[in-house]
């Protein structure tokens, strides 16, 4: 080839890069403005539903908010004492609970099951749950336990509270356990240590980060809930420690009042809303700031 | 060296320096072969000749060698190509002593004129040239059993050192009987002992390059063995 | 394939392998191996990708049998027992032959924690005892003087190098008669590597071990006996002086001079 026609082909091929070079960059653009817009439009409501949430619960933040009980419609005092002791006492026992029940069947799945019939049945079920409506959980133990017992209470919430925790701790766990690459497996065996000194010490000490989010984030989830408890834990007026008889919780709570006429108890649901909100978003930041620092 | 090298660089290279073996080879064999005709003719022009070509066999040992141990550096050898190339060190540097012989039968050749000797004195150069052709000869031999790695060729050019040593023994006792019969002879008889010591090392030469050529082949060392010891250890 | 034609003799083996074969599932990867692994002496297994190298020695310490469709069949004798066949529980064997891996796997614990790891399960020391052994161990590896002043740190802050060395302490920690060494080089740099060669000749005063590599320097370099495998069958074993200057086979000369016909 003589130099001339080397440099015709080589400024042709250039040429032709240059302007699939611009139609690729027009195309870049169209789809980032698309997707900023998408992202922006999210954004919108998110930040509107924070902005409502603080405007209409910040006013309500007192100090008998947590120490004065649920008052009646018109009252001039009153607080959400019993629904905040309510719900956190029942997420507490929920998550204590279905913790170790996740976690134990989580590293079945994972480090003795991941053939096995037992294993491929478990995973289907536990996907099952998973996506079940809370309401459905609800009924059930409404079914079997409020039924039987013939009355409402705490420790029914906390069971049907638990049924939503464990099938989330199961696929975290599960999930995180796989992630381990076997090679460190491996290396514990090779000193000759027993399987379950393997998955405790190593395994599931490698994953402890990832589990602990799982376990976080199922915290988070039931924080909210409010239809497992309509059936089960169902509601009170007053102050009670005793969990088997019903107990008042902040979701229920607020779906009672916010639906009221009545202004001090719209106040008071706005006021619930508010820290529920900010207790699942320290959740979710905690969690995440968790699993970054560990990796 | 049948089975083709990954890397074709590397076949290059070893073939190469084969190659430029070989080259060096057919190089001193004409050196010792022009050498001694210099020497049956009394020509003072081929000694010359010889002479000044000899810079030129120092000169390919030494790039050999060097591009000898670029390739050992780079490459990494092993086994058979390693033993090649080590064979390879050792038969350049045999092929510059048979070189040596060559210019140093040269330089004999031109003491000899210089001093005046012609063909009348009658020197027995011809069974210097028989000499001469046996050695040669194995030399020829042992450079084509190195470029086809043919071991059984290697071992006739071993068995057959015997008959230069016994040629040059028969020249050592002509030479004597010359030197008493004429005395005026001695001081040429003596160079031409010389002239026929070296042409006996050329053929040691030829031996030491048929047992680098077994060394390649067989990874056996066969050298300061006899040459019935040698059969045994070859088959 | 006859191997013993021609083999070279072991006096005193550590290891006794015969008439071992060994399966993927269907596939038959190791076939008919008979070789022995000579005692305090460095043995390398060489051959190109797939040709049981690292299946061969993993069934040293039965490593495949976390693997349900992985078997091995036929004897390897430690100390006149078979290992494959014992009624011992396995993690007694793999106290005696301990195996370093490929990739660094530092355990998620401290330092001394990681070499301390294994001496626990099988030994009850003291304190005292146990920072003797956990010196020990650090120095076999050349690790000591590095990280002496940072026990406590976690293991992942090391560098690849350390890393490995570490996992190469903590398998010397607990004092087995065989060391296993699957590819422990290959993701290091050249000089990380050289201190592991330096390392392995070291070694074998003590222990018996047994290297596999791709890199065929490093097994001319360190082992004095290398075995060259080709798809499952041992085609080649001797000292490694003897394979590297005079294989007895020409697939072994092709293979070691990089020729493929």
């Amino acid at each position: 080839m003589s130099s001339t026609a080397m440099t015709t082909a080589a400024a042709s091929l250039q040429a032709s890069r240059v302007s699939k070079y611009a139609r690729r960059k027009r195309v870049n653009a169209l789809a980032l403005t698309l997707s900023l817009g998408a992202m922006a439009f999210g954004l919108v409501w998110l930040v509107w539903i924070l902005i409502e949430t603080v405007h209409l619960g910040f006013a309500g933040l007192t100090l008998s908010l947590f120490t004065e009980m649920t008052p009646p419609p018109q009252a001039e005092t009153g607080g959400l004492a019993n629904a905040i002791f309510g719900s956190v006492t029942m997420v507490t026992f929920a998550t204590l609970l279905g913790t170790p029940i996740g976690i134990l069947a989580g590293i079945y799945l994972a480090e003795y099951g991941q053939k096995t019939w037992l294993g491929s049945i478990t995973r289907f079920i536990n996907d099952i749950l998973l996506a079940a409506p809370s309401i459905v959980i609800g009924l059930f133990i409404y079914s079997i336990v409020v039924a039987r017992m013939k009355s409402y209470s705490g420790w029914a919430g906390v069971l049907a509270l638990a049924l939503i925790v464990i099938p989330v701790v199961i696929r975290t766990t599960e999930n995180m356990l796989s992630l381990i690459p076997n090679a460190l497996r491996e290396a514990a065996y090779a000193l000759g240590t027993p399987k379950w000194k393997v998955i405790m010490t190593v395994t599931l000490k490698s994953a402890r980060a990832g589990v602990l989010t799982g376990i976080l984030l199922a915290l988070a989830r039931i924080a909210g809930e409010t239809a497992p408890l309509l059936f089960t834990a169902l509601s009170n007026q007053f102050w009670t420690s005793d969990l088997s008889s019903p107990m008042a919780s902040l979701p229920v709570t607020i779906f009672k009042f916010a639906m009221s006429p009545y202004e001090n108890w719209q106040k008071l649901a706005w006021a619930g809303v508010f820290l529920i909100t900010l207790g699942v978003l320290v959740l979710n930041i905690l969690a995440r700031t968790f699993l970054r620092n560990k990796h | 060296m049948t089975d083709k090298h990954l890397s074709t660089q590397f076949d290059a290279e070893l073939s190469g320096i084969s190659t430029r073996v070989l080259e060096m080879g057919g190089m001193v064999e004409s050196q010792v072969a022009r050498s001694v005709y210099a020497l049956t003719n009394f020509s003072a022009e081929i000694a010359s000749d010889v002479l000044a070509t000899e810079e030129r066999v120092n000169q390919t040992e030494i790039e050999i060698d060097r591009d000898l141990s670029t390739i050992i550096a780079r490459r990494q050898p092993t086994a058979r190509d390693l033993r090649l190339l080590i064979a390879i060190s050792k038969t350049i540097a045999n092929l510059e002593r048979v070189g040596d012989e060559a210019a140093r039968i040269a330089r004999t050749v031109q003491r000899l004129l210089s001093s005046g000797v012609s063909s009348r004195l009658r020197l027995p150069v011809k069974d210097l040239a028989y000499e001469s052709e046996l050695a040669v000869a194995q030399l020829r031999k042992a450079l084509d059993a190195f470029a086809r790695l043919d071991v059984e060729k290697a071992v006739e050019v071993l068995k057959a050192d015997d008959l230069i040593d016994q040629e040059f023994e028969g020249l050592m006792r002509k030479l004597i009987t010359f030197m008493m019969e004429d005395p005026r002879t001695i001081s040429s008889s003596i160079d031409l002992v010389f002239v026929a010591k070296a042409i006996e090392r050329v053929g040691d030469h030829a031996k030491n390059l048929a047992e680098q050529i077994i060394y390649i082949v067989k990874g056996t060392d066969v050298r300061h063995n006899s040459v019935g010891d040698v059969e045994s250890l070859v088959r | 394939m006859d191997t013993k034609v021609g083999q070279t003799i072991i006096e005193k083996p550590k290891l006794s392998v015969r008439n071992l074969n060994f399966y993927y599932g269907s596939f038959h990867a190791l076939k008919n191996i008979n070789l022995d692994i000579p005692e305090n002496k460095v043995t390398a297994f060489i051959g190109p990708s797939g040709c049981g190298k690292s299946t061969l020695l993993r069934t040293f310490n039965r490593m495949f049998e976390l693997y349900p469709e992985q078997r091995a069949e036929g004897e390897i004798m430690l100390d006149g027992e078979n290992i494959l066949t014992s009624k011992e529980d396995v993690s007694l064997i793999r106290a005696k032959v301990g195996m370093v891996f490929q990739k660094p796997t530092p355990f998620p614990m401290s330092i001394y924690e990681n070499i301390a790891f294994g001496v626990k399960l099988f030994e009850t020391l003291p304190r005292i005892e146990m920072d003797e052994r956990v010196e020990w161990a650090l120095k076999k590896a050349a690790l000591w003087n590095e990280v002496k002043d940072k026990l406590n740190q976690s293991g992942s802050g090391l560098s690849g190098g350390q890393q490995q060395r570490l996992c190469i302490a903590r398998g010397v920690a607990i004092k087995p008669e065989v060391l296993l060494l699957d590819e422990p080089c290959s993701a290091l740099d050249p000089i990380s590597t050289g201190k592991i060669e330096e390392l392995i000749h070291e070694l074998k005063t003590d222990y018996t071990v047994v290297i596999v590599t791709h890199n065929m320097q490093q097994a001319a370099r360190s082992s004095d006996y290398t075995a060259y495998m080709y798809l499952g069958d041992l085609i080649e074993f001797g000292p490694t002086n003897d394979v590297f200057m005079k294989p007895k086979k020409k697939d072994t000369e092709d293979y070691i001079t990089g020729r493929f016909g």
